[in-house]
C-alpha cells in the first residue's frame, strides 16, 4: 500500500488551486506523513492559515481548520491554544503574511513561548497578488512593485524568530521532502513555540523574470542557496554571505511554555495560591 | 438524515482509500485527474521510469506517463515530490523493483536533456 493520503485530505477539493510545480504541495504531503508518524487523532489538531497561497493549506486538509484574516494566524491561533491547551496547533503562513502585515504577531507569538508550531512557507515573493516585493525578495531581483529591481535588505526569518524568543527554529526547503517531514515531526513534539523556515518556490511570479521560469529552475535555485548547518559553521564569513542554513537551528528545552505558566494565573484567581512574584523567574530582567 | 448524510461520506472516503491499494505488477501509477505536468517528478526520477508526453486535453499541453515500468527501482522519490498527490508507488511487498542500471541511467540523462521528454529517435542502450 502506498501511504494514503486521501485519508487526511478533502478529497472532494482535488485538485488543488495551487500552480503546477508548487511547493505548497510539497509542504502539505511531508506535513500530512508527520502528522501521521506522530500519531496525532485529526479531530485534536487545529491548522489555522492566514492569506496568500499559504492560505489554501487550511482548505485541503481533513482536521479542525481556520482560515484567518491577513497575518493574525498566531494571533487567533493563541486564543485557540489557551481556550485549548491539550490541543494541538499548527498556524502556516506565507513570507509576506507572517513577516509583512503579521510580522508583530509572529514576534511576540516566538516571545511568548506558547505550545504551537508556526510553518511559514517562504517563497520570496508576494505569489496570489503576482508579484509585488515581500520582506525576504532577494536585493536585486525584479518584481512588480521595484521593476528597476528590488533593493529592500531581506529579512532572515529564522534570525528574527531566535531573536526574539522561539525555543525552537528550523529550516527547510521543499527540494529535500524526507529531511522537511523529519524537522515538522521534531517541530510538533517540541514543547514550546517552533518556528519553521520553509523555502519553497514560486517560478510563476519570483521567476517570470528572473530566469527561473520553469519549477526545476527555479528548485534548483533554492538549493544553491542553501546549504546544511554543519557545512555552513565550518565555513568563513564571506562563504556565508549568500548562503541560509539548514536543519535545527535552535533547540531549548528548558524555558517554560507559556499555557503551564498560564495554570499559575488561574490557581491565583481561585484563590489557590498567592498572586506571581519576580522570585519564581530565573531572568528577572 | 443526519446519520444518511455521514454514511455517504464515509461510502465516499472508502472509496478513495481502495484506490490507493497498488494495481496488480504495477511499481508505480498516476492520476491523471490531478497530474499538472510540472516536471518534477521526471526530474527526481534516477532511472528513466517516468517521462511527459503530448496531452491536447491538458492545461500545459503535456501529461505524464510511465514509459518503463520495469526499470524502477522503487525510490519512492517522485511520490515524495509530486506537489499534487497525483503519484504513487508500489511498496517493496507489493512489487519486485529492479536495480539501477547504466541503460535506465542513460535513458533517464536523455529524457532530462530533451525538455523531460523522450527523444522519439532514442534507442535503448544494453
Amino acid at each position: 500500500m502506498a501511504f494514503n493520503y486521501d485519508n487526511y485530505l478533502r478529497v472532494e477539493k482535488m485538485p488543488t488551486l495551487w500552480c503546477w510545480g508548487c511547493g505548497d504541495g510539497i509542504i502539505l504531503k511531508s506535513f500530512i506523513r508527520a502528522v501521521e508518524k506522530i500519531g496525532w487523532e485529526k479531530d485534536d489538531v487545529c491548522i489555522v492559515s492566514g492569506i496568500g497561497c499559504s492560505g489554501r493549506f487550511s482548505s485541503y486538509v481533513d482536521f479542525n481548520t481556520v482560515h484567518t484574516t491577513h497575518g493574525r494566524t498566531i494571533a487567533f491561533a493563541t486564543g485557540i491554544k489557551l481556550a485549548n491547551p491539550d490541543k494541538h496547533v499548527v498556524c502556516v503562513a506565507g513570507d509576506g503574511d507572517g513577516l509583512a502585515i503579521g510580522g508583530n504577531h509572529t514576534i511576540h507569538g516566538c516571545r511568548r513561548n506558547i505550545d504551537m508550531t508556526m510553518i511559514l512557507i517562504n517563497n520570496f515573493i508576494y505569489g496570489l497578488t503576482n508579484s509585488q516585493t515581500s520582506p525576504t525578495t532577494p536585493q536585486g531581483m525584479w518584481t512588480v512593485s521595484q521593476k528597476a529591481g528590488n533593493i529592500d535588505p531581506t529579512f532572515d526569518a529564522c534570525e528574527l524568530a531566535i531573536a526574539a524568543g522561539a525555543s525552537f527554529v528550523g529550516r527547510e526547503t521543499v527540494n529535500s521532502p524526507k529531511k522537511m517531514e523529519k524537522i515538522m515531526l521534531q517541530a510538533m513534539e517540541h514543547k514550546g513555540f517552533s518556528f519553521l523556515d520553509i523555502q519553497s518556490n514560486c517560478h510563476i511570479n519570483l521567476g517570470r523574470k528572473n530566469k527561473m521560469q520553469s519549477a526545476m529552475q527555479n528548485l534548483d535555485w533554492i538549493d544553491s542557496i542553501t546549504v546544511s548547518k554543519k557545512k555552513y559553521d565550518a565555513m568563513s564569513p564571506e562563504e556565508q554571505l549568500n548562503l541560509f542554513p539548514t536543519g535545527i537551528l535552535k533547540q531549548d528545552t528548558e524555558v517554560r511554555e507559556y499555557c503551564d505558566m498560564y495554570e499559575d494565573i488561574k490557581k491565583v484567581q481561585q484563590g489557590e495560591r498567592k498572586p506571581i512574584t519576580q522570585d519564581e523567574f530565573a531572568k528577572k530582567i | 438524515m443526519i446519520e444518511n448524510i455521514s454514511l455517504k461520506i464515509l461510502k465516499i472516503k472508502g472509496e478513495t482509500m481502495a484506490a490507493m491499494t497498488a494495481p496488480e505488477n504495477t511499481p508505480v501509477w498516476v492520476n491523471t485527474a490531478r497530474c499538472k505536468a510540472c516536471d518534477i517528478c521526471v526530474d527526481a526520477c534516477p532511472a528513466g521510469v517516468l517521462s511527459m508526453q503530448q496531452e491536447p486535453t491538458s492545461t500545459l499541453g503535456a501529461m505524464i506517463s510511465v514509459i518503463a515500468p520495469d526499470s524502477c527501482i522503487g525510490c519512492n522519490e517522485c511520490e515524495l515530490s509530486c506537489p499534487d498527490f497525483a503519484i504513487y508507488v508500489a511498496t517493496k511487498k507489493e512489487f519486485k523493483f529492479a536495480k539501477l542500471t547504466d541503460s535506465s541511467k542513460s535513458r533517464q540523462e536523455a529524457i532530462e536533456n530533451n525538455g523531460y521528454r523522450l527523444p522519439e529517435d532514442y534507442k535503448e542502450a544494453n
